[in-house]
């Protein structure tokens, strides 16, 4: 049957609806580079339905678990997953990944904020009151196996606790310290930095022109206010108080806190440019810098692919009149409040790192390094602990660290405005003073 | 009856025309009109994408009047158009120019070597424009040395990173404008110029009195239309400097998302986002009948 001109037509049009549907913003960019670009994709996997669906064939309930890591660290995930699926019929477990700007920018807020977040994902420090507020995080206290409470550091438990409710379980203890290339330091005639005056003393012997003296984070971002907290915790001075409603911001101790760390700045001993992320030891091991305040997970690294380069760690140097201490950072598991099951994903938590302590012992030896918030662990992975670099963060810092704070992402950017302003010459006393006055109507906002 | 076929035929022709427009605008009404309004409901509420919803009224657009930081990134925004769009056109003109002068397989040549920057995907750009520019080890640095040039800091100086922005952006759009210009400039008849040229004109003169007029339209085009994208540079500026060093380069395109995905503020980012749309908006439409004439 030969179609008319007219169906030909019509077919056609009803092909360009449908094609015009999926192709979406093209008219307004004009095909100009430095337009938006269009959405996140997501690297692994296929994003879940939100919540447990039981599907009609079989009684499995399915719980969706959404990440960020990568390679070892997702292959580990990866293997837990497989592990539960196939020691109980209950639930089946689906994991996907992402990449970690996309999962914390836009794939969990955005989820979460339609109705339809994973029931298992982790959560950061940084994004934590976020979700705290929103109650999208399941009270986890009463799945706790027995005893198993009181094995975790109470600082780590505290810091995931909400109005007495337990949010999220930490499974990592992150702590910076100060790396170093100890021929380097040989060389230039500097002894290992323990005070302040001592670090920039170093840092400005140690700089030339293809060195840098100093590796800290330029860029604005939780990881840049991060490495810096713990220059402001020795000074004793703090962003909030304990409640997070009032700004302590200006004291003299913060502003000390901030010239020192924009010194190294503005003398050029820290570059206000890297080409890698500040987070890689790679800055050391190629040779382009000195000194690096970087944390536990270098280390894997450090022993990996930079054997050959003698790196060495020391705790961040402290004030003469002040004292040690340095940051925790670690992400924590959570569970949808929201799930349909989330009775079942809570127990998926607990077992991976609250139960048989090889699993989390695995985590923070093996997969990477990290401390693990439960004594138990720390004391079956003695030896590992010992090893290296490792013993240095056992015996030294350990004990000085101080868990990540929780600040909402507003208080986050002002205190990186205060940084960066003095890092590029202004008076420290001035940023710290502005910063207090923003902070005071941010938290007036947030009430 | 002729009068009716005729009508019929008028018909059919505004019916297949405004048929084949249909599906584009369609897509445009879907994904672009309603989120407009939608974008202009919700800032008239406070939400932070997941709690509901709450009725504030024009509270929003009241905050962003006294909201210091809205009126920096404007500034920025306003600084970094003033910069690009000028020079855009100016070089994008100016090489279409040179690349007309030359002999057909040159010209085939250069010209592919001016388009094909556009190829890069936007990040791509932005890493190496990283690379080039890093003040330690960047190729511009080390040229600058052998020079005998002081070393610049680049994205590492609030003074200087807004411009390497401008910089990268200039380095890849430069093709594609060139491009447009090209086609155009081949339009206008040879016999002008060689009725110029009989009358002794200079090649500035044929240029200005010949090839700049009649470039109008295009030159329109691409001035509207590269205004409306500097104000919407986003990715360039999110991998190579994250609004920073000390703001320098947040503009308002980059302020709205930080308030709208960092902060989860979605009834002021929208409100943001809305004025920054009104003011793109009313720019154009004064560029639009300022430089058209029919």
């Amino acid at each position: 049957m030969k179609l008319s001109k007219k169906a030909i037509a019509l077919l056609v049009l009803a092909a360009l609806l449908l094609l015009s549907a999926c192709g979406g913003n093209q008219a307004g960019s004009a095909g100009q580079n430095g337009g938006t670009t269009s959405g996140s994709s997501s690297a692994g996997g296929d994003a879940g339905n939100g919540g447990g669906q039981s599907d009609g064939s079989s009684e499995k309930i399915r719980l969706t678990f959404w990440d960020f890591h990568t390679e070892a660290e997702q292959a580990f995930f990866e293997r837990m997953v497989a592990e539960y699926n196939a020691i109980q019929d209950r639930v089946e477990i689906v994991y996907s990944t992402s990449n970690q700007t996309d999962y914390t920018t836009t794939k969990l807020p955005i989820a979460f904020a339609g109705g339809e977040g994973p029931d298992i994902f982790m959560i950061s420090p940084g994004d934590f009151m976020k979700f705290a507020n929103a109650g999208w995080m399941l009270d986890l206290t009463p799945y706790f196996p027995e005893g198993a409470l009181e094995d975790f550091l109470p600082a780590s438990i505290e810091a995931v606790t909400v109005d007495g409710k337990i949010l999220a379980l930490p499974f990592e203890l992150e702590l910076l310290a100060l790396y170093y290339n100890e021929d380097m330091l040989r060389n230039a005639g500097v002894d290992v930095p323990k005070t302040w005056d001592e670090l920039l003393d170093a840092a400005r012997k140690l700089t030339t022109d293809k060195v840098a003296g100093l590796i800290l984070p330029p860029e604005k971002g939780p990881y840049f206010n991060f490495v810096w907290y713990p220059f402001l915790w020795q000074k004793g001075g703090t962003v909030l108080s304990e409640d997070g409603k009032t700004s302590l911001f200006d004291t003299p101790e913060v502003a000390e806190a901030l010239d020192f760390w924009g010194t190294f700045f503005r003398e050029g001993l820290s570059p206000t440019k890297l080409q890698q992320h500040p987070t890689e030891i790679d800055h050391i091991g190629n040779g382009t810098a000195a000194m690096q305040i970087v944390g536990t997970w270098a280390i894997n690294r450090a022993e990996q692919v930079f054997g050959d380069v003698p790196i060495n760690v020391t705790p961040i140097p402290h004030p003469v009149d002040g004292r040690l201490a340095t940051d925790a950072g670690g992400w924590k598991f959570a569970v949808n409040a929201n799930s349909k099951h989330a009775d079942e994903a809570a127990k998926f938590v607990m077992w991976v790192f609250a139960e048989d302590p090889q699993r989390a012992l695995e985590w923070v030896t093996d997969i990477k390094f990290a401390y693990s918030p439960r004594k138990s662990v720390v004391e079956a992975g003695k030896e590992i602990y010992e090893k290296g670099m490792r013993k240095v963060f056992t015996e030294q810092i350990y004990d000085t660290a101080i868990p990540e704070p929780r600040y909402p992402a507003q208080v986050v950017d002002i205190v990186g405005d205060a940084l960066q302003e003095v890092m590029y010459g202004r008076d420290a006393a001035e940023a710290a003073a502005d910063a207090h006055r923003r902070l005071t109507e941010v938290l007036k906002e947030l009430e | 009856m002729v009068a009716n076929r005729k009508n019929a035929r008028k018909l059919q022709e505004w019916a297949t025309a405004y048929l084949f427009v249909l599906p584009d605008v369609a897509g445009l009404f879907v994904f672009v009109f309603l989120p407009i309004l939608y974008a202009f409901y919700v800032s008239l509420h406070r939400w932070n994408a997941f709690s509901p919803r709450a009725f504030v009224g024009f509270d929003n657009y009241a905050a962003l009047v006294s909201d210091a930081q809205w009126w920096h990134s404007l500034e920025r925004t306003f600084l970094f158009s003033a910069v690009y769009v000028p020079l855009l056109f100016a070089l994008s003109l100016a090489s279409a120019v040179m690349i007309h002068a030359l002999k057909k397989r040159t010209a085939n040549l250069v010209r592919t070597m001016f388009l094909m920057p556009f190829a890069i995907t936007s990040v791509t750009s932005a890493i190496i424009g990283i690379f080039l520019m890093d003040p330690r080890n960047g190729l511009i640095n080390q040229l600058f040395k052998h020079a005998g040039l002081p070393t610049q800091q680049f994205l590492g100086s609030p003074s200087q990173a807004l411009y390497c922005i401008v910089a990268v952006l200039l380095w890849i759009n430069l093709g594609y404008n060139m491009v447009i210009f090209l086609a155009a400039i081949k339009e206008i008849p040879r016999d002008y110029y060689e009725a110029a040229n009989l009358d002794g004109a200079s090649g500035w003169q044929m240029f200005r009195y010949i090839t700049f007029p009649l470039l109008r339209g295009t030159s329109t085009f691409i001035l509207i239309v590269t205004l409306i994208g500097s104000f919407q540079v986003m990715d360039q500026i999110m991998v190579m400097t994250k609004g920073g060093p000390v703001n320098s380069t947040q503009v308002s395109a980059y302020y709205i998302y930080k308030v709208a995905f960092e902060q989860m503020n979605m009834g002021y980012s929208s409100a943001l986002a809305f004025a920054l749309f009104s003011i793109i908006f009313a720019l154009s439409l004064i560029q639009l009948k300022l430089l058209s004439r029919e």
